[in-house]
């Protein structure tokens, strides 16, 4: 085991540990728990809502939920980062569908999600799953794959990465059908 | 089971992963989520691409929040009770969200098939003494729940099997189209005392469902598992 799979491992086991206490309403757990991971969802609500006022609102909303609902979280199912990001992505998600605007742009200063990271991020990569999907994106055709990574990221639909990309609707979704079939394929091989 | 709107020559597993990953809106979104609802293996493979495609949280760059962020929320965490945000567009993000998941929802309720009613049913008569009964899955291992409105006491019978640390959660699709928990139920018969908003909603017609949710029910409050079973309410 590297020394970047012992960090990791005691990272999650860490905020593993946070995050049970906070299901068990200890309000310095909770404070911790934001500490460790408020940086990581603000990345997800910024990126996705597209303005920082309506990133840190919808932010708000997401420790709320946290706090209500760590109780529900359970330790074999889902790691604890991904369990706290996929509420941040799916609360921001909502937001931005609930304004009927469409997301199209650019934003002027998200960061480039192409860039795997440095320092923990890096680390945090090292886990098999991780390195396992990455590899299996790398194999797919680059339109495939930046449809799928866009869609994950953007949370956009298939309606605004077409209009994104200038391509009919048909065309995109052919593209990203065929990179999740091969995604797929790849996954189960 | 062929579905004349999903039956679109997409195959399954790409399906799952286009509602996965949040790429469907519309009529398609409402059609691949009452697939969910209705096909547990489809529900497993939508579960199994956010599973698989959460590792892409790693590679998500951090930005610092808001300095100020972090005493805000812990002064709102006093004096909210349960889903009272603070923010100021919370209530039509809510409202949005909700008439989105009505839509699909009653959709859901309109395509199912009629419940059988009998063909020689008599002229209906007010009768508000009446229990109302619905059978939830199955005519092989159906799940019977009886209402009584007189004293709002909703008995199930033994809920189906579960996987360990899962739980079955008993819902209520009324006339807003939106399933509202009536509580968790057991491998053994089960008493319930719905609240008093969710007793108007156990009403003719309405639908009861059952779903597989984390020990301590749905952590979200709407399904999050399988739905496995669903009924019709019918007087009787």
């Amino acid at each position: 085991m590297t020394i970047a799979h012992a960090n990791a491992d005691a990272a999650r086991a860490h905020l593993s540990e946070v995050l049970l206490r906070t299901g068990q309403e200890d309000r310095d757990a909770f404070r911790e728990l934001y500490t460790l991971t408020s940086a990581k969802l603000f990345g997800i609500t910024h990126r996705i809502c597209g303005n920082a006022q309506a990133a840190e609102d919808v932010l708000h909303e997401v420790y709320l939920t946290i706090w209500k609902r760590a109780g529900a979280w359970e330790p074999g199912r889902a790691s604890p980062i991904t369990w706290l990001a996929t509420i941040a992505r799916n609360r921001a998600i909502d937001w931005q569908r609930a304004q009927g605007v469409r997301r199209t742009s650019p934003l002027d200063d998200a960061p480039d999600v192409a860039d795997p990271g440095e320092g923990a991020e890096a680390g945090m990569l090292a886990s098999e799953s991780s390195r396992e999907l990455i590899e299996c994106l790398d194999g797919l055709e680059p339109q495939q794959r930046d449809a799928i990574r866009t869609a994950f990221f953007d949370g956009i639909t298939y309606a605004e990465l077409a209009i994104k990309r200038a391509v009919p609707l048909g065309t995109m979704k052919s593209w990203v059908r065929r990179g999740l079939a091969r995604l797929k394929d790849c996954l189960d091989g | 089971m062929v579905d004349p709107i999903t039956d679109t020559g997409v195959p399954e597993d790409v399906a799952a992963a286009e509602l996965a990953l949040g790429l469907l809106e519309g009529e398609e979104r409402g059609a691949a989520l009452r697939r969910v609802l209705a096909e547990p293996g489809f529900a497993a493979q939508v579960e199994w691409w956010r599973s698989r495609l959460a590792v892409l949280f790693d590679l998500w760059p951090e930005r610092a929040a808001p300095p100020h962020l972090a005493a805000r929320i812990e002064a709102s965490l006093d004096g909210t009770p349960a889903a009272a945000p603070t923010s100021r567009f919370a209530w039509p993000v809510l409202a949005a969200v909700t008439s989105a998941i009505a839509a699909s929802l009653l959709l859901f309720v309109m395509v199912r098939p009629e419940p059988t009613v009998p063909v020689s049913q008599p002229i209906p008569v007010a009768r508000p003494t009446s229990v109302l009964v619905a059978m939830l899955g199955d005519a092989k291992s159906p799940v019977a729940a009886v209402y009584d409105p007189a004293n709002g006491a909703l008995r199930v019978a033994a809920g189906p099997g579960v996987p360990d640390a899962r739980v079955a959660q008993l819902w209520v699709i009324g006339g807003d189209g939106v399933p509202h928990s009536l509580g968790l139920l057991s491998g053994r018969p089960t008493a319930l005392a719905p609240k008093g908003v969710d007793r108007g909603r156990i009403a003719p017609g309405a639908t009861l469902a059952i779903s597989v949710e984390p020990l301590g029910g749905s952590p979200t409050g709407l399904p999050t598992g399988p739905v496995v079973a669903t009924g019709v309410v019918a007087r009787v």
